[in-house]
Order: C-alpha cells, then structure tokens, then sequence
C-alpha cells in the first residue's frame, strides 16, 4: 500500500507564521519608530524657528525704519527657491509687512496678531512680539522642506530596519530546519531501525521533546518482538503438528500403493493424489505465515524450481527470458497451488513465461473464464477481499506476490487461462497477452 | 542397506520402515533416543534421523555421534522449514536434509545419493570388470544383460559395492544385510553370497579367509573400480 506523502509540512507551516509575524513586527515596529522621530523632529524644526527668531530680534529693533510695504493675495507666495523666510509685519491698521527676507511673501503671513506658533497649508511659522507699533516679527518654514525632512528620517529608517528584518528572517528560517533537524535524522533512524535483530534499540533521543516518541517507538518495537516470537513459536508448533502426519499418510499410502491389488491400485492413486495437493496447501499456508518475516530473495532458475513442481499428468513447460527474483519457497507454494488449479480445471499444459523482468506468467489450456468471473476474481484479488470470491489458489499466490511488492494479475487470453506473479511493483496493468 | 531410523511419529516411522523395507532395505526402527542404544555397535549404512524427539533433540544425538567420529551417512527428516534449520542440520553433521511432508521415493533417492557420495562414488553406476552396478536404478548387469537379483541378493551386492575396496567383515555384512535376524539365520548369509557368485560369475565376490568378503576387481575405491 502506497502512503501519499502529506502537502502540509511542519517547516513550511512554521516558516510561513514567522514569516507573517516577521512581517507584522516590522510594520509595528517601523511606525512606532516613525511616530517616536516625527513627533522629536518637529519639536526640533520648531526650535530652530524659535531660535532664528530669537537671532532676528536684536538686528531688527536696532533699524527701525520700513523696507517695504507690499499689500494684495498674490504676494503672499513664496518666492524662488527659499524655504526659510521671515516678515516683520505692522498690525497697528491692517495688517503691513514693514520688512522681509529675500523670496518671503510680499503680504503677511498672518492676518491677525498671532505670537507663537502657527500652521499655515505652506507655511509652519513662529510669531514674536516685537515690542513697539504693534509689529510681530514672522519667521516661517516651508511645508514642503519639512515634508522632505520627515521623508528623509523615515527611508533612513526603514533602510536600517529592512536589512536587520530581512537578516532576522534568514536567521529564523535557519534555526527552524535546524531544530527541525533531529526529526529527519528520527526518520532515517526509524528506517535503519531493525526491532526484531536482537538488542535492537533506537537509541537515546535527541531533544526532550522526542523522548517520548523513542519511547513509544521502542514499546512498539517490543510488542512487535513479542508478537513476532510468539508467532514463531506458534508455526513451528504448528508446522510439526501438521507436517508430520502429511508425510505419514503419504508414506502409508505409498506402501499401500504397493502391497493393494491392482484393482485398488487406482483408488490408491487418487487418495495418495489429494493428499498431495493437501500437502502443498498446507505448506503454502504454513510458508505464507512466515513470509512477512524472512523474505529471502534470489536470483531464480526457473527451470530447476519448476522441474519438480509438475504435478503428475501435467506438462509445464518453461521459457524464461527475463531476470526473476524472489523467495524460493514462497513462489514453489505460489506456482504449486497455481499448477494444481490449472490441472483441476482441465489444463494438459501449462505455459510459464517470463514477459518483463521480476513478472512470471503462467498460461494453460485448461477451459478457462470468461470475462466476467475474472473481473470478479481480480476485483476481489485487488480489495484483498478473498473470502467467497477467489480459490485458495488465487488468494495464496496473490499474498506471496504481493509479500514481494507485486501484484497477482488475471490476463485477457483467447483461450485457457493465464495469471501474472508481478514480483515487483505493476508497471503495466494493461499489456495484452500473446 | 541397513538403515537406523529415528522416528516417534508411528504413523510415519511405520510407512517409512515398510516403504524401505519393501525397497530391500533393512530397516532398524528407534523411537525415542533412548531406544537407540539397543543398536549400540551395530554398523549401518545411513541414518535417518527426525530432528524433534520426545526425549530429546535428534540433531544433538547426530553432534554427539559427529564430535565421537562416527561418519555414517545421516539424512534429518524434520518439519523445520527455515533457512536457518536448514543450515544448522547440515552444519550439525547431517549429510542431507528432508522437510517434512515429502514422498518416501525421494527419500528413497535421497538414501542412495547419499550414500554413494559417502562411498566415494558421486556417479550411480560401478563397474567390477564385466558386472556394472547401478546404485540409482537398482540394477546390475553382466556385459550387456540385465540380471535379476532377489532383495537380499541386492542388499548384499549393495553393502559391498558401497564398501568396494575394503574387506567387509562377515558379521558387518550379516547385519547390514539381515538386521536382527543375523542371529537366527547364521548360514543365510553364505546362501546369499553364494547365489549372487552363481548369478554373476564366481569370481565377483571374493572371500578373504578369516576375514570377511570383498568386490573382486575393485582396487582401494569405486573410483578405480570403474566409476562411470
């Protein structure tokens, strides 16, 4: 039975949350930053305003007389370039810009009298009394130049953060495989793992965390020793029990072949025939029941391993072209009960071929089934679903192909009957028989 | 051949013992170990030993036998089926290994190969000048004819072409030919040797005085006897 590998990996799954998380903590992170140095940076731009204005005081009050006196709205953009201005404006009538700086607005800054700080949609400015004629003293910074300022400060931050998040991540993503590690070597250590050699342990864990599954594995592994001794101990019990008396109906009946005139001779025959056929039943069940437990494969003669296998009044004849492995006396029990079917269905000879390699094909003469009953045969020989539905035969030669990774296939044939022992995984369920 | 079989099954020591018997053979049947030492000192021409006894292990019995040097032909007939049964009844001194059931023909062959191989003589058939003895078949011929020989006439043939080269004591021979009923029948020997010297000439089984019976024409083994 194949097992699909599942899609959902530990390593990926925890990649991807810390990948997200990664992702979210940046963000937070990088917003706390940029609201920290928003809020310092404007405290600072504000200084220098308050500071510059404080600078411009002196000078200011020690010339006293106008520069300039500009009214109208369109003097109120900045002119050129500059991004730092001021104004010395007259709010005793309407409000007079007195003096400017070169490329401050022409009109003043503020309508009404407004010491302090102030936001304008272009300007932030700072406002100072200028202690005669009811004159304030502007001095006023772009909105553009300190948008560019906080721009410079958050892509210098996000430049810093970026590589340290990235770093970070590669980081997270190695450590994960590494902790991850120990449950791939767990893995290879199970595979290597042989339970039933004695002494056999897995070994201390790694990490605590795979104490337990050592632990358990190694449960496991002894009741899988126990069971397994206890089975051994079972057929060897029932091997003698039932092997012995075989041989000795067989050789009672062989001296009785011998000494029974000859009018009993043929009745003789066919007892001493049945208890034969019981014998290899009996030896193929008793040989499947180990088969789990010591596969011994080999290179296989197929000549020499059928040679004996005939049974008496049935032609088998062999044409091996392919390389055939398998465990001899699994596939002598297989290929016995198999000949034996064919005989009892009316076969005279039975082909046994080699169409790929590790496939044995076995084609009779014998009178066969049609479509329908062997459909039905391999249906049930493909759900493992033996009992009512398949011979003995069938069912046996389907378990020992499969002990070796195949599969027991019924063959489409114009005539008699044909089965394939796949004595590796199917290749090819389709090919038709020649 | 005198056989010892080491059997506690009656069904199967009893069918064996008659099949074998019926072969010409003559057959020695222990049931438990403890019965073998009713056969202490008696020479045979192979064992047949089961594996599993009632008193004990069949194939301890054969170490044993091994370890003293003891080298007569042993087949172990046991419903142990496993790789590593097999192996460990041949590396205990067994010559053969039969898994119970099988048919008592390819014991029967099994017998004769073994004990030709233990002879020396890996092929079946064995020349003494004009007389070819084939152990396989069962059969002897004299030039180109087919003789017919009772089955003690065999079993004494038998006995001395699987020994040919060596003088066979006449009480060895008596008992692998006659068993037990060496005793009763003293004589039944010489009426055997004599009847097998009128069959196939006078001078095919040679009598060394005071010592025993011999192949004629059969140096120190089957092999320079004419082994074919």
């Amino acid at each position: 039975m194949t097992v699909a590998v599942p899609k959902q990996s530990i390593s990926s799954r925890l990649l991807r949350a810390l990948t997200l998380w990664a992702l979210v903590w940046c963000v937070a992170l990088a917003l706390a930053v940029w609201l920290a140095v928003h809020e310092e940076t404007e405290e600072l731009l504000d200084d220098t305003l308050q500071a510059t204005a404080e600078v411009l005081i002196g000078p200011l009050l020690a010339d006293g007389a106008p520069a300039a006196a500009v009214s109208g709205p369109e003097g109120l953009k900045a002119a050129g370039s500059r991004r730092f201005v001021w104004q010395q404006v007259s709010h005793a009538g309407p409000a007079v810009v007195v003096r400017h700086s070169v490329g401050a607005p022409v009109l003043p800054l503020l309508a009404t009298p407004s010491p302090g700080f102030s936001s304008l949609p272009e300007w932030r400015v700072y406002g100072v009394a200028l202690g005669r004629d009811s004159q304030l003293l502007y001095v006023a910074q772009t909105t553009g130049e300190r948008s560019e300022a906080m721009a410079e400060l958050g892509f210098a931050v996000l430049l810093a953060g970026l590589p340290m998040g990235l770093l970070g991540l590669l980081w997270l993503r190695m450590r994960v495989r590494q902790e991850l590690a120990p449950l791939l070597a767990l893995s290879q250590r199970m595979a290597d793992h042989d339970p039933l050699q004695p002494g056999a342990t897995l070994g201390p864990a790694q990490h605590a965390e795979l104490h337990p599954v050592h632990q358990a594995i190694d449960a496991l592994a002894a009741r899988l020793v126990q069971r397994v001794a206890q089975e051994r101990a079972f057929t060897a019990h029932a091997a003698h029990a039932l092997r012995t008396p075989l041989a000795g109906i067989d050789a009672q009946l062989a001296v009785a072949l011998r000494e029974a005139p000859p009018a009993l001779q043929p009745r003789l025959l066919r007892v001493r025939e049945a208890a034969t056929r019981l014998q290899r039943v009996v030896v193929g069940l008793l040989t499947l029941f180990r088969s789990g437990l010591e596969l011994q494969r080999e290179p296989l003669n197929l000549h020499r391993l059928v040679e004996r296998l005939a049974p008496e009044g049935l032609a088998v004849r062999v044409q091996a072209t392919q390389p055939v492995s398998g465990d001899v006396d699994l596939l002598t029990a297989a290929l016995l009960n198999l000949l034996d079917n064919a005989q009892r269905h009316g076969a005279q000879e039975v082909r046994i071929s080699t169409p790929a390699p590790e496939v044995l094909r076995l084609h009779d003469d014998g009178e066969g089934a049609d479509a329908a009953r062997r459909q039905g045969w391999q249906a049930a020989l493909d759900s493992q679903d033996y009992q009512g539905r398949t011979g003995l035969g069938l069912m046996l030669a389907d378990l020992v192909a499969r002990a070796h990774g195949g599969r027991l296939r019924l063959i489409e044939t114009a005539s008699g009957f044909a089965v394939e022992l796949h004595l590796a995984p199917l290749l090819d369920l389709n090919q038709p028989e020649t | 051949m005198r056989l010892l079989l080491i059997e506690d099954d009656e069904l199967l020591g009893e069918g064996l013992r008659d099949f074998l018997r019926a072969d010409g053979h003559v057959v020695d049947w222990a049931r438990r170990l403890g019965d073998i030492d009713a056969y202490r000192g008696e020479a045979f021409d192979a064992w047949l030993v089961d594996w599993q006894l009632p008193d004990g292990s069949g194939l301890d019995w054969l170490r044993a036998q091994r370890r003293r040097g003891a080298t007569t032909p042993a087949l172990m007939l046991t419903a142990r089926d496993l790789l590593a049964d097999r192996l460990q009844g041949l590396d205990g001194g067994a010559d053969d290994y039969l898994v119970k059931p099988f048919a008592p023909e390819e014991l029967s062959a099994r017998l004769r190969a073994v004990c030709r191989r233990s002879a020396g003589a890996a092929a079946a058939r064995v020349h003494f000048g004009d007389v070819a003895v084939d152990l396989a078949a069962r059969g002897v011929w004299l030039g180109a004819e087919r003789v017919e020989l009772t089955a003690r006439e065999w079993a004494v043939l038998e006995a001395l072409t699987l020994r040919a080269g060596r003088i066979v004591a006449k009480t060895e021979l008596e008992g692998l030919v006659l068993g037990f009923d060496a005793v009763l029948a003293s004589n039944a020997l010489e009426v055997h040797v004599s009847s097998l010297r009128r069959k196939l000439g006078r001078e095919v089984v040679e009598t060394v005085r005071g010592l025993g019976y011999r192949m004629a024409g059969a140096g120190p083994g089957p092999a320079e006897a004419g082994v074919s």
